[in-house]
């Protein structure tokens, strides 16, 4: 732990990368679930309407 | 049933794809190293002027060709809603406007963190600062237009002719302007070349990643754009 | 023909009440005192008094284009002007009137400006006339467009210069760049480029300004 805490000092630039993956990361996930409710959602609005 | 489940699976494909192909370019527009000579696939050229400051051409540029490319989209379904009325486009188009307004914001943002390291201010209106920020307004507008009108297809009506008078400045905020008034931009009148975009002084493993960024930041946007459509049509349906 | 009789009427309306002269009069009026009080005795440089030059024509502007067609929606005789003409018909008819008005406002401008400021002195004449009309126009025909808008919105007051700013963004940038090339004496040909872009900015506004006023005009 010790040691990759000095690399990580030493090579900042892969801290950079690593929190724009966290970041691409979380992104993704939250449209992927913001597109399954959306899907969800237009379904059931055409279930209801087709009734 | 194929057809739909096979759209279903396809509509997954591509988002998947968007995520490998994202990632990837996150990683090597990041961490590939910036060296004099590059001798692997994996190293970058020196751009005299620039250096380690190159790598955000990959990101800047993308952020502000969509935001352009989504201002088009704009104009284009305010024009479609304009001649058949449809209210359906009449939200495209302001998904649209919104996504190009974001991504707007990221530009100049983007742009406002380089100048920092780059020309030492973060704010020092230079033309192409100037224009970026004249087009926050020209967007801006559009919505406080449409938060003024309370009927519908009047509001559609309205900020669809907006949009359409708003594009005709785009060009030459973006284009135009920049590259003939002088200031510290690349590509502006005081720089000898158009820029290290336009005159490829990328070399080609380089160029590959920033096209590869744009199309990823492309499938994004489309991506954005479905959702935004999908959730505006559904309040439409909703709130009738 | 019609178009020249609307702008009759509204000419007519105006020399009536004077409602719109006395409100750009006193509102240069207004402007250029401010300027001159907080400037106080102190000299300030003549790019600046150009680029302020264009501040207080805006300002003006955004306080009295818009009630070409506020005035028709606050009167409620829209729906009639509607009956009356052709869409074309009434933009060229509120144009005209909104040309006028700009083009007295920009003089009375210019010549209160001149007399006031030591620094503005304009060395090449011609850039700066050309700069003038060119601007003039194109300051009329996007708040004519601007106006027809926001007429049929709701917060009519604070959006005009709101919608407005943006889009004569090009116009008053350019306008700076020319007031400034005029002071310093450059050379016709060298500002040629500042010029045709004003021009074709008159041209392109004024097409999409008719291609798009029908489908402002009609509920």
């Amino acid at each position: 732990m010790d040691g990759l805490y000095h690399f990580f000092e030493n090579n900042s630039i892969y801290v950079v990368l690593t929190i724009s993956l966290i970041v691409w990361f979380g992104i993704f996930f939250y449209l992927k679930k913001l597109d399954k409710r959306l899907e969800k959602l237009n379904n059931s609005i055409k279930e209801v309407s087709n009734e | 049933m194929p057809i739909k489940s096979f759209s279903k699976l396809w509509s997954s494909i591509w988002k998947y794809f968007l995520f490998i192909l994202m990632s990837f370019v996150i990683f090597a527009g990041i961490s590939f190293p910036i060296v004099d000579v590059p001798k692997n696939w994996y190293e970058f050229p020196n751009i005299p002027g620039l250096g380690e400051n190159a790598k955000i051409i990959f990101f800047h540029v993308s952020t502000a060709w969509i935001s352009v490319i989504a201002f088009l989209m704009s104009t284009i379904f305010s024009i479609k809603f304009l001649r058949k009325k449809d209210l359906d486009d009449d939200v495209k188009a302001v998904t649209s406007a919104e996504l190009g307004l974001v991504f707007c914001i990221l530009a100049t943002v983007t742009g406002a963190v380089w100048a920092k390291f780059a020309w030492g201010e973060f704010w020092s209106w230079d033309p192409r600062q100037s224009s970026i920020f004249a087009l926050l307004l020209i967007y801006g507008a559009l919505f406080a237009l449409r938060s003024a009108i309370e009927n519908d297809e009047k509001r559609a009506q309205l900020s669809s002719v907006y949009s359409i008078i708003a594009f005709v400045t785009v060009p030459f905020f973006v284009f135009i302007m920049p590259r003939i008034m002088k200031g510290l931009h690349p590509g502006s009148a005081d720089d000898s070349t158009s820029g290290p975009v336009v005159n490829f002084k990328m070399n080609s493993n380089m160029y590959l990643i920033f096209m590869l960024t744009l199309v990823a930041f492309t499938l994004l946007y489309i991506w954005l754009w479905q959702l935004g459509v999908k959730s505006g049509k559904l309040k439409n349906k909703v709130l009738l | 023909m019609v178009s020249y009789f609307l702008f009759k009427k509204d000419i007519h309306s105006e020399i009536r009440s004077r409602y719109a002269v006395n409100s750009l009069a006193m509102f240069i009026i207004v402007t250029i005192s401010v300027i001159m009080f907080s400037i106080g005795a102190e000299e300030i440089s003549d790019y600046l008094t150009g680029g302020l030059y264009w501040v207080v024509v805006f300002f003006t502007g955004m306080s009295g284009l818009s009630r070409a067609f506020v005035s028709e929606e606050e009167r409620g005789t829209s729906l009639t002007l509607q009956l009356v003409a052709k869409p074309s018909t009434i933009l060229s008819g509120k144009l005209l009137f909104n040309l006028v008005l700009t083009f007295c406002m920009n003089v009375v401008i210019t010549i209160l400006y001149s007399i006031l400021f030591s620094s503005f002195v304009l060395k090449s004449l011609s850039i700066f006339l050309f700069a003038f009309f060119l601007g003039t126009i194109g300051i009329a025909i996007s708040s004519t467009i601007i106006a027809a808008i926001i007429s049929k919105a709701g917060s009519k007051g604070t959006l005009y210069p709101v919608l407005s700013f943006p889009i004569l963004l090009p116009l008053i940038l350019i306008l700076i760049n020319l007031t400034k090339s005029s002071m310093d004496g450059v050379s016709f040909n060298e500002a040629f480029v500042e010029i045709a872009f004003l021009f074709s900015y008159d041209v392109v506004m004024t097409a999409a300004s008719f291609l798009l006023f029908d489908f402002i005009w009609k509920d």
